[in-house]
């Protein structure tokens, strides 16, 4: 039974909370022959809801083993390595706790291990209640997913207000309605950034700077030698040069305990007597280049045109 | 005196809807405020509220990565000062501990105040579900409440429900369980059980005190409203029977109290003044007479309600029965059932929150009266 280990292993990792369709979508997944052929998968089941895999009906059944891993101290690397060593998978697909974070799964992956696909589904009728109320868990499960799926969509109405809590937390995943009928449809709404992205000077209002930041991050490319101008706050530092300092925000992505300053390099056109804290209104062009605070390359702000400001009325900046 | 009536339990479970139900029947003419910590999508409506004179605070610290302690504290202390009401009602948010909601009231400080309810509301359906997938916060609500009160309960199978109610009793055997269909009780009712001033060892000891006066022959003054001294009965008034519960006890045992008089409400699952409290029920065991009960939710016919208490007469099977009473689910409408020898009685009534079974007599043999009502 036992043999060598694959050198990297692809990891399929089904996320959502409990009757969101994870099941159903992993059962319907391995009865696929085409997505099947010959290899050994470990079917690891972290929740169990009220559907049942019927391992019968796999395309390869003979090919899946099924372990359950109900405790989450059992996800340790140690015992993931075993069940994999047992059975000899290839491959594995994972149906995770919804009441688990991520990074627990994370932390005890095995060295080879990568994730091949990510998909998180949520159950259209409760997908608002556990927003408002699971709101990291939402966010953990959205973040670094590569498709939203809502099942069970019957309200059409409620789309865009779907869209835009995904959308609010990344831009990188596709996200699907699927209708009870089994009709599904993609989410092609047009997210229009708050600003004029092709404008001379690229002019952030107060209370779009998250949604600035992220973009920035996430599309380097767009903003590479443009001009931005938007207000921050200054941090400084001694070791770094008299004209280098950090400008940003405060951002709240799910709630008060996430607070993160999230701040660029910027390059002043003189030494001013800035200190840590005070507001500025910076305008700046973005330009790729070595900077102390990145170890490396990142986006640093070329200062053009610096003014000391009043903070705004609202100093934490959200995805509202 | 501020009472502090919390009302936890997992997102959708039905908590709004039991407060709102409780607002309406129960909570009417007092003074009341609602601490929200929990966002509903069926959010009591602020007409509602207002026309049932209630004030509400929320709190926003909604999910599970906030600590909530600290600020539940400082909201009570808020709300009591600012209002100065009769009673608090808390909403925390379904993914929270029950036992960190204890601890921020008691740790409050507010003057006056005492914890009155904690109550878990538990969708019958998903119990089984949510208890292995949820872990910590789900038993933690399950288990620090006194009492549980099941939602959702008439769209299930009663082997589901009774399977369901078996898992709970596992992780807390002390709470009170309201099993019947909400919208067959009365909120009156519920407050009772949530309060445990109806509960059945309250009943069992309210039943062997009147056996043990009817035995002496000991017919006093207050026994004249006798006809509504059921707690289960919604269709009275919850006070008035409580009242006719307290006279009684200081009427004819009066010295079962000292051993309140001195003791603190610390204990979140007491009901801080418990008149039928197992204390009461320690001085009963010591009389000739034995008690039995049981809580089920099996449904009966009024027909084999009927046979049974024929056959409960037979001494040699089942002990001497001097008393016996209840309350269960019958196909549609409720039972009540009500045994002295040779007078069974069994009619429809109104629901009871869970059914339940009571009996009173001398060397009573509990395996043949459970094997004799199958519970």
């Amino acid at each position: 039974m036992r043999q060598k280990l694959p050198a990297q292993t692809p990891v399929y990792l089904f996320l959502g909370f409990l009757e969101s369709g994870k099941t159903k979508f992993i059962q319907e997944t391995l009865e696929d022959p085409r997505f099947s052929s010959g290899e050994k998968t470990l079917l690891l089941v972290m929740e169990e809801g009220e559907e049942e895999y019927e391992s019968i009906r796999f395309a390869e059944a003979e090919n899946v083993s099924l372990a359950v891993i109900d405790d989450k101290a059992l996800l340790t690397e140690a015992y993931l390595t075993q069940l994999q060593t047992e059975c000899g998978a290839e491959r594995v697909v994972v149906e995770y706790n919804g009441m688990w974070l991520l990074e627990d799964f994370f932390n005890a992956m095995p060295e080879g291990w990568m994730i091949n696909q990510m998909m998180t589904f949520f159950d259209s009728a409760t997908f608002l209640n556990y927003n408002a109320n699971m709101r990291q868990l939402v966010f953990d499960k959205i973040q670094s997913t590569q498709l939203v799926v809502f099942n069970r969509f019957d309200d059409e109405e409620k789309k865009m207000e779907f869209h835009k809590v995904v959308r609010g937390i990344t831009r990188q995943c596709d996200i699907v309605y699927e209708h009870s009928d089994g009709k599904a449809d993609f989410d092609d709404i047009e997210d229009p950034l708050p600003y004029d992205i092709n404008a001379p000077v690229i002019t952030v209002e107060d209370r779009d700077y998250a949604f600035f930041y992220r973009d920035l991050t996430e599309n380097l490319e767009a903003y590479l030698g443009k001009t931005v101008k938007f207000k921050g706050i200054v941090a400084t530092d001694k070791r770094l040069e008299p004209t280098d300092i950090v400008v940003g925000r405060h951002v709240m992505t799910c709630c008060a305990d996430d607070i993160q300053y999230c701040g660029l390099a910027c390059v002043l056109p003189a030494v001013m007597e800035l200190k840590t804290r005070d507001w500025i209104s910076v305008t700046a062009k973005v330009e790729l280049l070595k900077h102390r605070i990145y170890k490396g390359k990142g986006p640093v702000l070329v200062a053009e045109k610096v003014i000391v400001c009043e903070p705004p009325e609202e100093q934490l900046a959200t995805f509202y | 005196m501020i009472k502090i009536d919390v009302f936890s339990g997992f997102l959708g479970a039905g908590k709004t809807t039991l407060i709102k139900k409780l607002i309406q029947e129960a909570y009417a003419g007092e003074k009341v405020v609602l601490i929200e910590n929990e966002f509903g999508e069926i959010g009591i409506d602020g007409g509602f509220l207002q026309d049932a004179g209630v004030n509400v605070t929320e709190m926003n610290s909604g999910c599970i990565c906030c600590s909530l302690v600290g600020d539940f504290s400082k909201a009570l202390r808020q709300v009591a000062e600012t209002f100065s009401p009769q009673r608090i009602i808390i909403e925390p948010s379904g993914v929270g501990k029950l036992s960190d909601v204890i601890k921020a009231v008691q740790n409050a400080g507010v003057e006056n105040a005492c914890l009155n309810a904690a109550c878990t509301v538990v969708d019958a359906a998903k119990c089984k579900m949510y208890m292995k997938n949820f872990g910590e916060f789900f038993n933690d609500q399950v288990t620090n409440a006194g009492c549980i009160v099941l939602s959702h309960t008439g769209k299930i199978s009663q082997e589901k429900l009774s399977a369901a109610v078996e898992l709970l009793k596992e992780k807390n055997a002390s709470a009170n369980f309201v099993t019947a269909d909400w919208d067959t009780l009365d909120g009156k009712a519920i407050l009772a059980a949530m309060e445990k001033k109806d509960s059945l060892q309250a009943e069992l000891d309210r039943l062997a005190a009147e056996a043990h006066e009817h035995h002496h022959e000991h017919h006093h003054g207050h026994h004249e409203h006798e006809e509504c001294h059921d707690p289960n009965c919604s269709c009275h008034e919850h006070h008035g029977h409580h009242e006719h519960g307290c006279e009684h006890v200081h009427g004819t045992h009066e010295h079962h109290h000292e051993h309140h008089g001195h003791e603190e409400c610390h204990d979140p699952n007491c009901s801080c003044h418990e008149h039928h409290g197992h204390h009461e029920h320690h001085h009963h065991a010591d009389e000739v007479f034995t008690s039995w009960g049981a809580e089920t939710t099996r449904v009966f016919t009024k027909e084999e309600l009927a046979l049974a208490l024929q056959e409960i007469q037979n001494a040699d099977a089942y002990g001497t029965v001097l008393r016996a009473k209840g309350i269960v689910a019958g196909e549609g409408k409720w039972l009540h059932f009500d045994y002295v020898p040779g007078e069974p009685d069994v009619r429809e009534g109104c629901a009871g929150v869970t059914g339940r079974l009571c009996v009173i007599g001398c060397g009573l043999n509990e395996d043949a009266l459970k094997e004799l009502f199958k519970v």
